[in-house]
């Protein structure tokens, strides 16, 4: 059977487009996936940071499009993690090094060795994100409680369907005791606006950042609620669509509940 | 202390602020509808149904909604009516 070719994208820069596909890679492979994860940010690698593997670098994806290089070169495994895999950025290059013709035909042979092939997109909507989507079968477009994010989410919502895809949506950065106090837009609103189907909701949790600085992923941490948050969609897309997407909880203070329950009456 | 309660009281909460402007702005980036047109639109439908029924003008809504299976914009109107004016027409 042939792989998924999953594009991970956004249009706003920063909200977790990186941090999405280096755990949802995680938790497939832990679920014993064969996975491969490619940096499509090229000029501005970070997914080799994040998942531990820079050190490792010697080829990289414009390398393997362009033939200079074999693509079994240009994947670095990951020692941590059984079956997951890199396909780092390169540094060096130029933004449009690559072609959409160049990237297809890279996932047409990956798809033939890997259950899995994620993209982490780029932001914006210019070649690099066309790179990205041009080989992808599914979308996830991840998005934060805000709007600016939203409307951008939005925009590439409408690029995705333009392209025959119907993309489905990760919230990240939730701050649960924010929308309890309306101050941050709710899932519920957030789907209303963007009329899409959700994948996951992320918390805001200090783990991420701890998780990067030490590149290790997430998901494989027990304590961290964004971890289980991405383990989640991670087994969604894994075929167990029916386990429920959790609404992240706020540890919320004596005052806080007492002032809910009033402002509710 | 006085905020307290200030807070306690607020119903008009900056999410909801969000929704709207969000709601207004992609209508606008997709169909290149203003908030004047909007506007303008609002005051007409006001008015046409008005000729019809008795309404209150301030409880009139506009909304823009997705059609479920395409991303199809829909517009919906919303309008407690008061009375028919049907008597007064026909006089
Ligand atoms: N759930 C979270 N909680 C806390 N911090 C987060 C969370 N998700 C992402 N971050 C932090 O936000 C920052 C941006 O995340 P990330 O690099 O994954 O975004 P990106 O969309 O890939 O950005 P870019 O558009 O630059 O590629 C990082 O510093 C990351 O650690
Ligand atoms: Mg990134």
């Amino acid at each position: 059977m042939e792989g998924r070719v999953i594009v991970i994208t956004s249009g706003k820069g920063g909200v977790g487009k990186t941090t999405a596909t280096a755990n949802i890679g995680a938790g497939l492979a832990v679920e014993g996936n064969r996975v491969v994860v490619i940096d499509m940010d090229i000029g501005l690698r970070n997914l080799d940071v994040v998942m531990g593997l820079e050190n490792r670098i010697v080829f990289t994806v414009v390398d393997a499009v362009k033939g200079r290089c074999k693509i079994k070169q240009a994947v670095i495994k990951n020692r941590k993690i059984d079956n997951l895999y890199l396909i780092p950025a390169s540094q060096s290059d130029n933004k449009d090094a690559l072609t959409p013709e160049g990237v297809i035909k890279l996932c047409e042979n990956l798809r033939k060795e890997f259950d899995f092939v994620l993209i982490d997109c780029p932001a914006g909507i210019e070649q690099g994100f066309v790179n990205s989507v041009s080989a992808a079968d599914e979308a996830i477009v991840v998005c934060t409680p805000e709007v600016t994010s939203i409307r951008d989410a939005d925009r590439v919502i409408g690029l995705l369907y333009s392209r025959g895809i119907t993309p489905k949506l990760l919230i990240n950065r939730i701050v649960p005791e924010m929308v309890a106090k309306g101050d941050m837009l709710s899932h519920r609103d957030v789907v209303e606006v963007l009329s899409i189907e959700l994948v996951g909701l992320v918390p805001m949790d200090d783990q991420v950042v701890i998780c990067t600085n030490n590149g290790v992923p997430l998901v494989t941490q027990k304590e961290s609620k964004a971890g289980e948050a991405f383990w989640r969609v991670a087994m969604r897309i894994n075929g167990h669509s029916n386990l429920p997407i959790e609404v992240p909880k706020g540890n919320r203070s004596f005052w806080d509940k007492i002032g809910f329950k009033l402002r509710k009456k | 202390m006085f905020n307290f309660f200030k807070k306690l009281s607020k119903n008009g909460q900056s999410k909801d602020t969000a929704k709207k402007r969000l709601q207004i702005t992609l209508l606008y980036d997709k169909l290149e509808v203003s908030k004047d047109i909007l506007d303008d639109l609002n005051r007409d439908i006001v008015e046409v149904i008005s000729r019809y029924f008795e309404i209150d003008k301030n409880a009139l809504t506009l909304d823009f909604r997705k059609a479920n299976d395409e991303r199809m914009s829909a517009l919906v109107v919303n309008t407690p009516i008061l009375g028919s004016k049907q008597k007064s027409r026909l006089a």
